[in-house]
């Protein structure tokens, strides 16, 4: 029985004309101790996917099964219970409380369950001690690095055994160094039994994950298992494979100087082409960090 | 939980200094403001309440003109200002000054006449003052002692001696003993034989200061005067005091069946005067607490504005509170926690400073404020619910913010 079950998720926004397609009748299961990575450029409706299947937000058709229990129609406060109960989050901005030391940030969650003082206080020593920032607990946020901090979030989804760790791209605001602590103690957490579904425009860290799923402009367009350990090619390749080609960008010409269509793009072709090829890849990192 | 809200809101408002202290600024000025303005009201009433218990609740006052509306039985419906400030304009004449005396059961009367104008001494002349006539039963009926000499006594109604209020012998003869002196009244020269001793009542009314005034028997000064000096009052006391208003009652009627059934005069007791003049002072402290008032809503507003600030300066804490599974309800409840600890601590903060200006006020006036406790638990009740009622609205919208937008805000 699979933890998640999405099946034919849409989510729109705004209305007639101007309506957006986000997410385009998505489906997706995820069993229980899945580490899943998600890919895809930006505007692809991996951050919708993700808030739905948080439950921060809610589908505007489909059915989304979250443990067994339908939470597609669930009113704020229901969803919100939920969320408390069952969702961790780690954000790409850490999102620690500036004014609130680690301990109370990390308890954060537990205050809301209605759990006392005292042990909430002990239970985010507990976690704060498994993630290595126990001799860190009465710090204030804006006095650790960023690895640090990240860990420190990364406690505080934790804090109240959620069955889902939701990771909206860990290790974008981190460098190298920082990035491998951190989805090192994802992957420490993915061998203890954790289900982790995580967003990253990085391929290098798909490596921690046992499964990718790529999607496109509101869609799964790959779904792929992979063993831990290993990019999947097609990862590497993620940038590229789907361009993200806009009607305006035909109408500006832009498209004319995009020398390659997911159809035509070939090794070759890009080896032949050096020159240009270095011209958009930058554009793409651009891109990539916008994102 | 409720009381980790209340935590959470303390070191939240600590943290903002500066905003939050200027917030409860607006709270501690309409408090204090509420609070002194009752209490010095509450202290003058008890100051004339005072005075007015001092002259004897029995006291039988009787004056001319109809400026006390009564219902059925008896009891001060409405009172014109004309009577409750000041001598008032109408007079009486000598047949209603008979009927008072020669009432049944009366111990002391006198009529006070009044004469309007300066009086000269040593070549000195006094203009602020006044001269009453009156029996010598006077200090009896008021019950005020001399500081020195005596009143003049039954034998001397026809001779032109006086007896003066302080103020008079302090301006008049200044460092010399005024006993012995003359004080010259339409030219006519009477001799100083007595000093009251300092007046803290006004028998005849409010705002007549007595220590300005000289007092000659009643008949000499009809003979200086004649007409212009008309009797303004009847004083008399009952000889049971249990009897007051009864007899008051009877002169009513006596003097209305001499006036051809004309009720054309006013017979009051001291004890209604008092209620009179309580309530008048309770509707003036109240209108202007009133005024007061409107700078504790001025405060809420303060209060409401900073709130409105505060949540969309935190439109991110309240995105993550509400992504680690904080509720409606609970994010609603912290920052009206937060509405409310600013609004008590205000209070808390109001009802000390008002203590503080209130023993300021009685040592730098002779004002004595006098901060009862009612006062003080409506300014605390009031700081409250200023809280509650201004913080809802910024609270409510906080609670209502949606998750995804508030954790894209700054991202």
């Amino acid at each position: 029985m699979p933890i998640i079950s999405i099946k034919d998720v849409s989510k729109l926004y705004g209305f007639g004309d101007a309506t957006t397609v986000a997410l385009d009748e998505v489906s997706i299961d995820v069993e229980a101790g899945e580490f899943v990575a998600v890919m895809g450029p930006s505007g692809s409706g991996k951050s919708t996917l993700m808030n739905i299947i948080g439950l921060l937000d809610r589908p505007s058709h489909g059915e989304y099964l979250l443990s067994n229990r339908y939470v597609s129609k669930l009113r704020p406060n229901q969803r919100a219970k939920m969320r408390r109960d069952k969702i961790g989050f780690v954000f790409q901005s850490f999102n620690l409380l500036p004014k609130l030391s680690v301990l109370d940030n990390v308890a954060l969650p537990l205050m809301y369950r209605g759990v006392s003082t005292v042990k909430r206080l002990q239970r985010a020593e507990d976690v704060l001690e498994r993630v290595g920032l126990k001799d860190r607990q009465y710090f204030m946020p804006k006095a650790l690095s960023g690895g640090q901090v990240q860990r420190a979030a990364i406690a505080r989804a934790l804090v109240g055994d959620p069955q889902i760790i939701i990771a909206d791209e860990p290790t974008g605001n981190l460098d190298s160094a920082a990035s491998l602590i951190v989805m090192e103690l994802l992957s420490e957490l993915h061998r203890t039994g954790n289900t982790i579904i995580m967003v990253t425009h990085n391929p290098e860290i798909t490596r921690y994950a046992d499964r990718v799923v790529y999607m496109h402009d509101g869609c799964i367009v790959h779904d792929q298992r992979t063993p831990v350990g290993e990019v999947p090619a097609l990862a590497k390749k993620a940038m590229y494979v789907y361009p993200r080609r806009t009607e305006e960008d035909d109408l500006a010409g832009v498209s004319a100087m995009m020398d390659f269509r997911p159809e035509k793009s070939t090794t070759k072709k890009r080896r032949a082409s050096k020159k240009t090829t270095k011209k958009r890849s930058s554009v793409k990192q651009k891109r990539t960090t916008n994102a | 939980m409720r009381s980790g809200n209340f935590k959470v809101a303390y070191k939240t408002i600590r943290e903002s200094k500066w905003q939050s202290s200027l917030t409860m600024f607006g709270i501690v000025v309409g408090i204090v403001s509420v609070v002194t303005i009752v209490s010095l009201g509450q202290g003058i009433k008890r100051q004339i309440v005072g005075e007015i218990k001092s002259v004897g609740s029995d006291l039988i006052t009787v004056r001319a003109g109809k400026g006390v509306k009564r219902d059925a039985d008896g009891n001060i419906q409405k009172i014109s200002p004309d009577f409750v400030y000041g001598f008032g304009s109408g007079t009486l004449n000598d047949r209603d000054v008979a009927i008072v005396e020669g009432s049944l059961g009366v111990k002391d009367a006198t009529p006070i006449r009044l004469l309007n104008g300066s009086v000269i001494a040593d070549g000195r002349e006094y203009g602020d003052g006044f001269v009453l006539g009156t029996n010598p039963s006077l200090p009896n009926l008021i019950q005020q002692k001399l500081e020195y000499g005596s009143y003049f006594t039954t034998g001397e109604t026809s001779r032109q001696v006086a007896v003066i209020g302080k103020s008079v012998a302090e301006e008049l003869f200044q460092e010399n003993v005024p006993l012995g002196q003359v004080v010259t009244i339409r030219g006519q020269d009477f001799i100083v034989r007595g000093v009251f001793e300092k007046f803290n009542s006004n028998p005849l009314g409010q705002g007549i200061d007595l220590n300005k005034a000289i007092f000659v028997p009643t008949t000499s000064l009809k003979e200086v005067a004649g007409t212009a000096a008309p009797v303004v009052r009847v004083l008399a006391r009952p000889q049971n005091p249990k009897n007051a208003g009864d007899l008051a009652k009877q002169i009513s009627s006596s003097i209305k069946d001499s006036h051809g059934g004309q009720d054309d005069t006013t017979v009051l007791l001291q004890s209604e005067n008092l209620q009179v003049t309580s309530s008048v002072l309770d509707k003036l402290t109240g209108f202007i607490a009133a005024i007061a008032a409107i700078s504790l809503v001025v405060g809420g507003i303060g209060i409401m504005n900073i709130m409105l600030v505060s949540v969309s300066e935190r439109t991110r804490e309240i995105g993550v509170r509400k992504a680690v599974g904080a509720t409606n309800r609970q994010i609603r409840n912290q920052f009206m926690a937060e509405a409310i600890v600013l609004s008590v601590l205000g209070g808390i903060v109001g009802i000390i400073a008002s203590f503080v200006l209130n023993f300021l006020i009685r040592v730098t006036t002779d004002l004595t404020p006098v901060i009862t406790w009612p006062v003080v638990i409506v300014a605390a009740v009031v700081s409250v619910s200023v809280g509650i009622i201004f913080g809802t609205i910024p609270a409510v919208k906080a609670a209502r913010k949606d998750p995804i937008d508030a954790l894209r805000i700054g991202n």
